[in-house]
């Protein structure tokens, strides 16, 4: 059972306070969409669970075992994978080339004949498999957040972040995005959605919190939290956050 | 068509392997030390184009390492011995019934090579005492090891620095041991150089042939060999996990990192296999040369390297090891020199003109290098072709 | 040196110590969760000033660092190592004689001035380009050259002026063809790396340069003739001590310091270029329009700046400034086709130390390169050894900048968004 407790997350840059004080737990497989208005900390809080920045104070576990101390390749092995707000594939490797990287770092997806067969499948589920052996700088923006999926999938981890993952895609491709959470989603993971796109979120997520000023300001259902005077407040005055999603 | 570079390179080595055999004409010395130069900058540039083209890392140090290897193995050729006897003069330590000697420190003050403590102990003795050099063969792994820690002292150190700071940061690395190696005169002997026997000093039979310590067969198959040995170890690298993992770390190194790699160690160790290569070329060359001198590290070296690397391809190891050796037998060719009309034209610097010309046009129009693209061309043969069969096959199923 | 262990022992307690500063230092600020950058730096400095005291302290009060404090610790370093050095040697020459360390010092500094005036070039170049130019020695070097060939090989009658400006014209063009024909790919995207690509291809310039001229003009050292001549004079006349006195080829003041008329001229025409260059980045449209390239390429080329030709002019100009320098040292120094390699890497100190793209920096590094040269070259006793070394001083500079202090030692005033840090 996958369960990711995140305690009393405190994050300082210099003076300025940017985590105060976040709990989250997330138990088994569960879609939980992540809205705050810009600086509200989501960056922060992604960046502290991937292991890239340390948090001040403050503790995360995942399955039992303490991940907040860890380096980020640590994390990943630990079980949480994570995608970028802006892509980063591996431009001067063919697409293959970038779905081995994970699988041969964890080596969990063996070698050879299994490995190719398991990279294939999720090529053709991600609809790009006729580009396997192009680069990756050959590949649309669209077709390189999908590549960016596909490196997850072959991770295999239990909790996913999606960083912005509509972010410039094409309508066409957004359908193949959906697909690929309900998968993840079915496969018994916990995903953990940030994005601008309040349609997506609404649409996709079972739970749904809210960070503003570094605070928990909200979590629960989507329509409760809809609702929610805090939340109203928080974005009062603030529907201009579509332009900010690029 | 995919085995058509396979083929070749194949074809290639049976070429090199064979020429020295086959080779009936004129300047039969000259020929093959060209050639073992050759191979010499072919093992610097295809370790270079691991570190720089592969993972990523433009490092302008790769000649000191290349140093530290070749005065690895000529400082311990030249102070370390093994006699019969104690000196008593000389640190020394008993060593399986002989004694292991360390020679102590005269500089270049010494033009007799009578005033250490060994040769005044030699003296004493006269014919009585049996005194051996240490094997070359120990030396070159020695120099080897030197070049790998210093390899993976510098690699541990460079892990934040990126881009121009790693340039600058290696080239005052190198710069820190040219100058050490300069001014030490003690140790080192300066610009005066050291002096190192020969790879096979007292002569080497090979399938019944005898050959003496100035043939050039041995020296260009030791080489030669050496070369393959790590050609077949880049090889071996870049098609393992490491090879993948190094480009990753080269493309995007969070984003690696987020994908389970542990960047650091990968770091770590290329750039510690890749000064190694550069560290053992250097201990065979200084062997082979006999001598050794600060000259070998100056800046100029490095950029012999780096452009043949990059005219030869600096993502692809093999073509930047084949670039290295035809750039260095164009370069002899072009040594001619020549005079048009009362004009003499020195051709040993004008090469070097052409030379750096070339490399800008290959930078600026041939960004991947002259034999690289070769390579890559008939190795992803078809690809594209496939590319657009797969896509109207699936066309139909796939399009939700 | 009489007791080179007292020495030796301080500099190894202060190396220890700053190491310890650094590492541990970090570690304690990361842990409080407090601004790292500067931290290695000045826990360095408090190791190496004030040994466990000022690392104590810094560990226990963890205050913030600030720029007062650094310099003051590293100061204290400075002044520490140089009181190590007077004990354990109270009868060098620059300990016992105070008016050869006076002279020390003012020839350190009118040195750094032409020093930081090349590096000025470098940075200027980095900060606009985001490309280290490896071809700054040559075009020190072909400064030079030119002002040789000008003045005494082709154009005999033309006077000096004719032939630094000359020699700067040509440099500026030769850094404005080579920009046009080699970096423009960089700016479209087309190359993946293309810090290293810049890196690369000055480095071709570079190589051709060199041996280009190697190949034109051979291997023979060349020296030209002081541009001008000091009047004679002295001043005030009649005292015992006149403050200044002049003869053709040098400068004395105060009857003990004396400085060679090149050099003299050199710095002086270097500042009198600097202020000019200040004046063209603050006062008109095209300075003003370069500093906005540097700060935030996208922004400035939305309001109307062509950042592709602010490149081509930042490069032709900082190959310029350093054609000037050459130029203006071709007549204290003999000149050959190899000599750009000390300067340039001297500028790549410099720059690191002050911080690349930091203008003011690479200003006052300069100056404390020239400083620590002359120190170097005047007070290490084994003279042949320390000729060998002084490099190898700057390069250890530049190496431990890298490591404490990214930034250097003045931050970026002139920061560049997309390069530097790429890949």
């Amino acid at each position: 059972m996958i369960h990711l407790k995140v305690t009393n997350l405190h994050k300082r840059f210099g003076g300025l306070h940017v985590l105060k004080g976040v709990n989250l737990e997330v138990n088994g497989p569960e879609l939980i969409g992540v809205l705050g208005p810009n600086g509200a900390g989501k960056t922060t809080l992604t960046n502290i669970l991937d292991g890239a920045i340390k948090p001040t104070s403050g503790t995360v576990y995942l399955n039992g075992e303490r991940i907040d101390q860890l380096k980020p390749y640590e994390v990943a092995r630990a079980g949480l994978g994570r995608t970028f707000q802006v892509t980063r594939s591996f431009r001067r490797m063919t697409v293959l080339e970038n779905l081995y990287v994970p699988a041969l770092a964890l080596g969990h997806m063996g070698q050879g004949r299994a490995l190719t067969d398991r990279a294939t499948e999720v090529l053709e589920f991600l609809t790009i498999d006729h580009l396997r052996n192009e680069y990756a700088r050959a590949l649309s923006g669209g077709q390189q957040k999908l590549l960016e999926l596909g490196r997850l999938l072959m991770l295999d981890p239990d909790v996913i972040i999606l960083d912005e993952p509509f972010a410039g895609v094409h309508p066409r491709l957004m359908e193949v995005i959906y697909a690929y959470i309900r998968r993840m989603k079915s496969e018994g993971k916990a995903i953990i959605l940030i994005s601008h796109q309040m349609d997506a979120i609404f649409a996709l997520s079972e739970r749904l919190i809210v960070l503003n000023f570094g605070e928990l300001i909200a979590d629960g259902k989507p329509e409760d939290v809809k609702n929610d005077p805090a939340v109203i407040e928080a974005y009062l005055g603030r529907d201009d956050e579509e332009e900010d999603a690029a | 068509m995919r085995q058509v570079p396979n083929i070749a390179g194949l074809g290639l080595v049976l070429f090199f392997a064979a020429f020295p055999l086959v080779y009936t004409g004129g300047n039969y010395d000259y020929v093959m030390h060209v050639l073992i130069t050759g191979f010499f900058y072919a093992i610097l540039a295809s370790s270079w184009s691991m570190l720089a083209g592969y993972a990523g890392q433009f490092s302008f140090g790769h000649m000191a390492f290349m140093g530290i290897g070749a005065y690895g193995a000529a400082l311990f050729s030249h102070y370390f011995y093994l006699t019969s006897a104690p000196t008593g003069t000389c640190t020394e330590v008993a060593f399986f019934g002989n004694w292991l000697v360390i020679k102590n420190a005269i500089g270049v003050t010494s033009t007799t090579l009578t005033q250490d403590c060994l040769q005044q102990a030699i003296a004493g003795w006269g014919d009585s005492v049996q005194v051996w050099r240490m094997p070359v063969l120990l030396g070159i792994v020695l120099g080897t090891v030197a070049g790998g820690l210093a390899g993976l002292l510098v690699g541990l150190l460079v892990l934040r620095l990126r881009a121009a700071y790693l340039a600058l940061f290696t080239l005052g690395f190198s710069e820190i041991i040219k100058a050490v190696i300069s001014a030490e005169i003690d140790i080192t002997r300066g610009q005066a150089g050291m002096v190192l026997p020969a790879l096979f000093d007292n002569g080497v039979v090979i399938l019944g042939t005898e050959f003496s310590r100035t043939d050039k067969i041995p020296p260009y198959y030791a080489m030669f060999f050496l070369l393959l040995l790590c050609l077949l170890i880049l090889t071996w690298l870049a098609r393992s996990r490491f090879g993948l993992f190094v480009r990753a770390l080269r493309e995007d190194a969070d984003a690696a990192a987020a994908l389970g790699v542990n960047t650091t160690r990968y770091k770590v160790f290329v750039f510690t296999i890749t000064t190694a290569m550069a560290a053992s070329a250097g201990a065979v060359q200084a062997h082979y040369i006999q001598i050794v001198t600060p000259n070998m590290l100056f800046l100029l070296q490095m950029s012999l390297v780096v452009a043949m690397a990059v005219i030869g391809g600096v993502e692809n190891f093999v073509a930047a090891a084949l670039g290295a050796i035809f750039l260095q037998i164009m370069l002899e060719l072009m040594r001619t020199s020549f005079s048009i009309g009362g004009v003499a034209v020195d051709m040993t610097v004008w090469r070097l003109v052409f030379f750096g010309v070339l490399l800008m046009v290959v930078l600026r129009f041939f960004r991947n290098g002259l034999i690289a693209p070769l390579i890559d061309y008939f190795a992803r043969a078809g690809m594209a072709e496939e590319t657009i069969a797969k896509r109207a096959a699936g066309a139909g199923e796939t399009q939700p | 040196m009489q007791t080179p262990e007292i020495f030796w022992t301080v500099i190894l307690w202060m190396i220890g110590w700053g190491v310890l500063g650094a590492v541990l230092l970090r570690r304690r600020y990361l842990a409080r969760d407090l601004d790292t950058s500067n931290v290695p730096f000045a826990g360095a400095m408090a190791g190496a000033a004030l040994g466990p005291v000022g690392v104590g302290l810094l560990w226990l009060r963890t205050p913030a660092l600030s720029a007062r404090l650094t310099t003051a610790l590293a100061l204290l370093a400075v002044v520490l190592i140089a009181a190590a050095f007077s004990f354990a040697d109270p009868e060098n020459n620059c300990v016992a004689n105070g008016a050869f360390r006076a002279s020390q010092i003012t020839n350190g500094i009118i040195i750094g001035i032409i020093y930081g005036f090349m590096a000025l070039g470098l940075t200027l170049i980095f900060s606009i380009l985001g490309v280290v130019s490896f071809a700054h020695g040559e075009f020190y070097m072909i400064g030079g050259m030119l002002v040789y060939y000008i003045t005494v090989v082709w154009f005999p009658d033309a006077g000096p002026l004719m032939g630094v400006l000359g020699a700067c014209f040509i440099a500026f063009c030769i850094g404005a063809v080579f920009e046009r024909a080699m970096l423009t790919p960089m700016y479209t995207g087309k190359i993946d790396r293309p810090v290293e690509y810049g890196i690369l291809a000055t480095f071709g310039l570079a190589f051709t340069l060199q041996y280009f001229v190697q190949a034109m003009h051979g291997a023979s050292p060349v020296k030209v003739q002081r541009f001008v001549d000091f009047p004679r004079l002295r001043f005030p006349d009649g005292t015992e001590t006149a403050w200044v006195t002049t003869s053709r080829g040098n400068l004395t003041l105060f009857e003990t310091v004396s400085i060679s008329n090149p050099r003299f001229v050199a710095a002086v025409t270097c500042i009198l270029v600097l202020l000019a260059l200040l004046y063209l980045l603050h006062r008109t449209w095209t300075g003003k329009a370069l500093r906005a390239v540097s700060q935030d390429r996208e922004a400035a080329a939305i309001a109307g700046i062509d950042p592709n030709r602010m490149n081509m002019l930042a490069f032709a100009l900082g190959g310029m400034i350093a054609a000037l320098a050459g130029a203006l040292l071709v007549q204290a120094f003999s000149w050959l086709p190899q000599v750009g390699a000390i300067p340039a890497m001297r500028s790549f100190v410099i720059v690191v130390l002050g911080g690349l793209g930091s203008l003011p920096g690479a200003f006052v590094g300069g100056i404390m390169v020239g400083l620590v040269e002359a120190a170097g070259t005047g007070c290490i006793p084994d003279a042949q050894k320390a000729a060998s070394y002084i490099p190898a001083y700057g390069m250890i500079v530049l190496t431990l900048t890298l490591l404490l202090r990214p930034t250097g030692l003045f931050g970026r005033r002139f920061s560049s968004g997309m390069h530097g840090q790429g890949g």
